[in-house]
């Protein structure tokens, strides 16, 4: 008895964690966004009024910003340092690619930061300010599809969370 | 040989690719001792240029005679070069790429040739860049010792004009000229004065982040970057320098500059591409400069029997010959 009801307990809390997980990565993805768009604004400032070298941008324009988005920015102008070769699209892959876990960025935001990184440093002030300031339009129509998500499943994912282990627990039983 | 061993190191191979420095991080010692220019083009061999020619180098660093077994620079040879030397931000560089050069930490300038972009008749960018040449800086201390007794006289400096065709070493005799009209010159009993130079292209004091990378002397004021003309006024209404010292004269506004500087007093020692007083005369701006006897010693420069080699020193009218290099 007491063996069926430890073993109903851990099955409702692992449901119920996985719900509340998925839910809080639901939740975070507008708000990382958010970050992004925030500081792309940043780093076209920095790009167009004061012409700073980009590895000095990216590590600016995060502004006292701590999480994951400012570590993206800080390891992407790292690597940009370290290694002059590498062009800012390879280096934007390879910190997407080693923190995709931190990150909860979905598939379109990669591909927009992907396609950023691959234009990033190439062309003069004008064009740079205005490719980032389309970068920002299309992250910001994205940010607004992800709180509409957030707000539509975020509640159903911890009451499937719960609610399903409750479920695997009485088919058990 | 040491020192542009470690120039390259520190300078130049942080800024080329992987794929080129390590062709360049191979070459004998005794050749890049010599060499003075690093030429890169597309689709063609990777050239340096030595005293006595063009060397070729095949991708183990050998040198090879015919062109088809030299290391061939590719489009991404020049596009990661670039990338590089910009930093990844060739946004911060439209005014040097609209001039068609850019400096390099330690002062070494990268001419640049490609496509043009034309707006408003004026060049708006370059694209696409074909070639490059890597223009080796060296700081030769003691360089001017020949030319120091020339520029003064009673302890006061002559307003002076060095002429000299490209890669002569015009600017590594500004560099100590400025650092000893700075520091003063025992030998001769000056002491030095005030001296400010206006260094457009990032050459002469080689700044980084504004600090002078070059040794040019202790009373020295640079102005990095800024365009001759503002930074010679700049100068003169601000920090009372004794002597301005600026590179390649040319423009307009350079010429009225200097005339602003020789009215308030201030001496003038300025550097233009040429090959004789006679040839200089004829050119715009720095001609009439010429021809009104606003500067009092030509020193001119030569390629022969080694580049930076004083050809000859006039005085104040040209015909006045004050040292003549022997011939052969």
């Amino acid at each position: 008895m007491w063996l069926k009801l430890a073993g109903s307990v851990c099955v409702v809390a692992a449901g119920a964690s996985i719900g509340f997980k998925l839910a809080m990565r639901l939740c975070e993805r507008p708000r990382q966004i958010g970050q992004v768009i925030s500081c792309l604004a940043a780093l076209k400032s920095y790009i167009n009024y004061v012409t700073m070298p980009l590895p000095e941008a990216l590590k600016k324009c995060t502004g006292g910003m701590r999480g994951p988005v400012a570590d993206f920015f800080h390891r992407t102008a790292q690597i940009l340092e370290e290694r002059g070769w590498v062009t800012p699209g390879e280096a934007i892959e390879e910190v997407l690619a080693s923190s995709s876990g931190e990150l909860a960025l979905g598939r379109h935001e990669h591909e927009i930061l992907c396609v950023l990184g691959a234009n990033l440093g190439l062309v003069n002030r004008e064009e740079q300010y205005k490719y980032i300031g389309m970068v920002e339009g299309q992250l910001r129509m994205i940010e607004q599809e992800a709180a509409r998500l957030r707000d539509q499943n975020m509640k159903m994912y911890r009451y499937l969370g719960i609610c399903g282990s409750l479920i695997i627990v009485i088919l058990l039983i | 040989m040491s020192d542009i061993c470690a120039i390259l190191q520190r300078d130049i191979y942080p800024c080329l690719p992987p794929s080129l420095s390590s062709v360049l991080k191979a070459v004998p010692a005794d050749i890049m001792s010599d060499t003075y220019e690093i030429r890169l083009r597309i689709n063609q061999p990777l050239a340096l240029v030595v005293p006595s020619g063009d060397v070729l180098v095949n991708s183990q660093g050998l040198p090879v005679a015919a062109p088809t077994e030299a290391y061939c620079c590719s489009r991404e040879d020049l596009n990661r070069t670039l990338q590089i030397m910009s930093r990844n931000s060739v946004y911060a560089l439209e005014r040097e790429l609209q001039q068609g050069f850019l400096t390099l930490s330690g002062g070494h300038r990268v001419g640049l040739a490609g496509q043009t972009i034309i707006e408003d008749s004026r060049i708006k960018t370059m694209k696409c860049v074909t070639s490059m040449n890597i223009r080796l800086a060296r700081e030769v201390k003691g360089c001017a010792d020949k030319v120091m007794p020339y520029i003064i006289a009673d302890g006061r400096i002559l307003n002076t004009l060095v002429i000299s065709p490209p890669r002569c070493g015009k600017t590594t005799l500004l560099r100590d000229i400025a650092r000893q009209v700075s520091s003063g010159v025992s030998s001769i009993g000056f002491k030095g004065v005030q001296t400010g130079v206006v260094d457009e292209r990032s050459e002469i004091a080689a700044c980084l982040d504004g600090v002078p990378s070059m040794d040019l002397g202790r009373r020295t004021d640079v102005l990095d970057g800024c365009p001759k003309a503002y930074g010679m006024l700049m100068f003169i209404r601000s920090m009372a320098p004794g002597v301005i010292i600026t590179d390649e004269l040319g423009r307009n506004e350079d010429a009225e500059a200097i005339k602003e500087a020789l009215h308030a007093g201030i001496a003038v020692i300025a550097s233009v591409h040429g090959r004789s007083v006679s040839e200089v005369r004829e050119r715009p701006y720095i001609g009439e400069l010429i021809a009104r006897c606003w500067f009092e010693r030509y020193i001119i420069l030569g390629n022969q029997p080694r580049p930076g080699a004083l050809a000859g020193v006039c005085g104040k009218k040209p015909e006045e010959v004050l040292f003549q290099a022997k011939r052969g």
